[in-house]
């Protein structure tokens, strides 16, 4: 800190203007501010611009039409089976990624040997690049020769007539298999640190008492952590809510549309019809959705950061 | 929870099968990378360690080499084919690029922001901060077309420039919250001394609090690049020639039959970094993956 000192100011011939200087949060705050202006909040500016026009396919001409895009996704099908996935994937999604991740965190958190490797390991999944995972699970559910589904055959769970994928009635779980071994460990990780965060009076104030385990865990130790669990479910909500690279790799929405989620969906219009107007338009309902739910679960939970 | 020696084993054993099967996909993609094709897509048996490992897929798609060229120093004709698209070596370079590029802006622009945001008050300072956060939820998609549109105007379409900026967006939030926490760790009173001393607030940030918070800055950095090493839908909507790995081994399955020897042997060489890295920032995982909000 005597450096600091000994430094003498150099004399300035000119005085800054007071929000030049480093006493004022503009400078530290300018460039950054101007990076997400640039390319977050113009392009959903321009995202929803593009959204008020209308493309007509033949000449590829889109045209002012502010309320077409908009009233076309009241009456799509494909839209509303696209928020129906999107929706029951999410929430079959985190509750059974939190009650795995709860389990697992209780059973990994000991200060007994071995266990550190064991909890090293259970991170692993998570920096596996999703596109790579999507395809890791590709492979072993691959209907002919795929190690899982011949797994799953021989114990009688699936036939070989009906591969998990290729079904409709259970493309959707093998993309949801997919994400729980991916992001398990998210909630492992998270609720570990909430365990041992916990403060060690009142087990013992319930021990005295006659307490069992089962009852201290639901009584003392989830009230807890719930605001860990609000937190955890929040952001994982999130990013379930925008899943894309499973489906894309795995299925690419198919088959039919059975596993075809908002984001999947508004890629297949860019990709495939290339009608820009429309893509924005799903992708801003999507933001719509998440914004409206993130904040009803906000209130309801009451997160804080 | 001590319990019996009887539930103590009982524990071991539950937990060390737990986490097997967790490792079992890793284990059975990285076993499929050293198998030769005829055992990959044994229709009649599953294939665990029967067969003669080969590095044919690693060759391939790390050395640039081809099939053909392969089978006749092998002095064999089995799978000839297979030509130049399997060659990942500019595609790697390509993710090294963008992910150290996009890395090193997020921290130079978060960690200054972090900085201000932690120390300077100033009216609206938790809008401000509840802005980034916003960006964080923001799905890539909602921003996706319009950004493939402004790229191309402006030429940074199918650039490595583009994705290192793109790839910057949706780091920043993140970076910012992190390093604000890091930051908040050390006690205001350290500025206070520097500042009597007659330091202004900038020398304060680069000669006393950054040399505090390089464990932060690494940890940080690490999850950047990791996040920009695995990302996928934006790569895919921005670039055609440039590919980011996940992108390019997504294009080796085809509806005519996926070349999951290549696919795995990529897939395997592009999850090895990050294993690495993610072992050395195991402390401040957590608080990463929470924005911040939860400390270890």
């Amino acid at each position: 800190m005597s450096q600091a000192a000994v430094a003498a100011r150099p004399a300035r011939g000119f005085a800054l203007p007071r929000f030049l200087t480093s006493e004022h949060p503009f400078p530290w705050l300018a460039p950054i501010t101007a990076v997400l202006l640039v390319f977050g909040v113009y392009p959903l500016l321009y995202a929803l611009w593009l959204s008020l026009h209308k493309r007509n396919p033949a000449t590829r001409i889109s045209v002012w039409d502010p309320d077409y895009n908009w009233l076309k996704i009241l009456t799509d099908d494909r839209m509303w089976g696209a928020i129906g996935h999107t929706y029951l994937y999410t929430i079959v999604a985190i509750v059974i990624e939190l009650l795995l991740g709860l389990l697992i965190a209780l059973l990994l958190d000991t200060d007994r040997r071995g266990y550190g490797i064991l909890r090293a390991l259970m991170t692993l999944p998570l920096v596996v690049p999703p596109a790579v995972t999507g395809m890791m699970f590709l492979l072993m559910m691959d209907g002919s020769f795929g190690v899982l589904s011949r797994g799953l055959y021989a114990v009688g769970i699936l036939s070989p007539s009906q591969p998990i994928l290729a079904s409709s009635g259970t493309a959707l779980m093998g993309i949801l298999i997919t994400d729980i071994w991916q992001w398990t460990p998210f909630m492992v990780l998270i609720m570990m640190a909430g365990l041992r965060a916990l403060p060690k009076d009142p087990y013992e104030a319930a021990a005295i008492d006659g307490a069992t385990a089962v009852q201290a865990f639901f009584k003392l130790t989830l009230p807890m952590l719930s605001k860990i669990i609000a937190i955890a479910v929040l952001i994982r909500g999130v990013d379930l809510f925008r899943i894309y690279d499973y489906v894309k790799v795995m299925t690419e929405g198919g088959p039919g549309t059975a596993t075809e989620t908002l984001t999947a969906y508004a890629g297949t219009i860019y990709f495939k019809n290339a009608d820009f107007p429309y893509a924005s338009t799903i992708a801003l309902f999507t933001l719509i959705l998440v914004v409206v739910t993130s904040s009803i679960f906000i209130k309801l939970f009451k997160v804080k950061f | 929870m001590q319990g019996s020696r009887f539930t103590r084993i009982l524990r071991d054993i539950t937990a060390v099968v737990v986490v097997a099967i967790f490792m079992f996909p890793l284990f059975w993609w990285g076993l499929t990378s050293i198998k030769p094709q005829s055992a990959i897509f044994n229709k009649d048996e599953v294939v665990f360690f029967d067969f003669k490992p080969t590095l044919v897929n690693y060759q391939v798609t790390l050395l640039g080499k081809s099939r053909a060229e392969l089978a006749i120093e092998s002095g064999s004709t089995f799978g000839v084919g297979g030509g130049s698209t399997y060659d990942s070596r500019k595609t790697i370079l390509d993710s090294l690029l963008i992910a150290v590029g996009s890395t090193a802006l997020t921290i130079f622009l978060g960690v200054i922001a972090a900085y201000a945001l932690s120390r300077i008050n100033f009216r609206g300072r938790q809008a401000y901060l509840n802005w980034i956060l916003s960006q964080r939820f923001m799905p890539p998609i909602a921003i996706i077309v319009p950004v493939v549109f402004m790229f191309h105007y402006v030429g940074l379409r199918d650039t490595i420039m583009g994705l290192v900026f793109i790839h910057t967006l949706i780091n920043l939030p993140v970076a910012v919250l992190l390093m604000k926490s890091f930051f908040d760790d050390v006690p205001v009173e350290v500025d206070e001394a520097a500042m009597l001393d007659g330091a202004t607030r900038f020398q304060i940030f680069r000669k006393v609090i950054l040399p505090l918070v390089t464990g932060g800055v690494a940890a940080t950095a690490v999850l950047c690049f990791i996040f920009s090493w695995t990302e996928f839908l934006l790569s895919l909507f921005l670039t055609n020639t440039i590919r980011t790995l996940p992108v390019k081994i997504s294009t080796f399955v085809t509806s005519t039959g996926s070349e999951w020897g290549f696919i795995s042997a990529l897939g395997t060489s592009a999850i090895i970094p990050s294993f690495i890295f993610i072992l050395l920032v195991q402390k401040q995982l957590v608080r990463g993956l929470t924005l911040g909000s939860l400390k270890d």
